[in-house]
């Protein structure tokens, strides 16, 4: 399986990661998701949210979670992007692309990887409000 | 031995403090350690329920067995995505 793991500072140019993807004709499924950042929560309006990771324990549990869905699924590649640090409300701060030879194991395992990233890998936010300047939780 | 704690995210806020050096006698667990350290700070204590704990890059439970040279790090719930 091919895999990428990139925790970037950088804005997600989800057309450019597209046309990297790595394709041959003997795959049948390409599942792609992006987590955006909403701007609003119940609770009020929301700029921006701040994203910090412990990185390097980040690096190894995402890279435990590919091991398994590797194990799991036939999967052909999979590639997989987090924003750092403050990301306004309307980007990406999630993407994920997986390519698979059926759509099942494609969808399965990307179902199973955004589930289980956030039960594992030490990535945290706090909602940066609308009309405060200063981080809160 | 002296473990070295790693705080992340808010626990910092919490603590005041990113890292903390904890005292421990050789052949002390985890649960141990955690034991100790919120004695010293009470206000982590709060959170204990909901509380990660890592030694290096590996998840671990209160019964592991601490090493000389390890250092553990303590962590709310991850929110990724």
């Amino acid at each position: 399986m091919r895999r990428e793991l990139t925790l970037t500072e950088t804005p997600i140019d989800e057309a450019t990661w597209v046309a990297g993807r790595p394709w041959d004709a003997s795959n049948g499924a390409v599942v792609t998701f992006s987590g955006v950042v909403r701007d609003h929560e119940p609770d009020g309006g929301i700029r921006a949210l701040e994203y910090t990771a412990f990185e390097r324990m980040a690096r190894h549990q995402f890279g435990l979670l590919f091991d398994e869905a590797e194990r799991r699924w036939p999967i052909v590649s999979l590639r997989l992007v987090h924003r750092l640090g403050i990301v306004a409300a309307g980007e990406t701060s999630l993407w994920i692309e997986i390519v698979a030879p059926h759509r099942g194991e494609a969808l399965a395992a990307c179902g199973w990887i955004v589930e289980e990233m956030k039960r594992v890998v030490p990535i945290w936010k706090r909602a940066l409000r609308t009309g405060q300047s200063g981080p809160a939780h | 031995m002296t473990v070295k704690v790693h705080l992340w995210s808010y626990f910092r806020e919490l603590a005041g403090c990113a890292e903390v050096e904890v005292p421990m006698p050789p052949g002390s667990t985890l649960g141990q350690l955690l034991d100790e350290l919120y004695l010293r700070h009470p206000s982590l204590a709060a959170m204990r329920n909901s509380t990660l704990v890592a030694v290096d890059v590996e998840y671990q439970g209160p019964a592991y067995l601490l090493q000389e040279q390890d250092e553990v790090s303590l962590f709310p719930p991850v929110q990724g995505g």
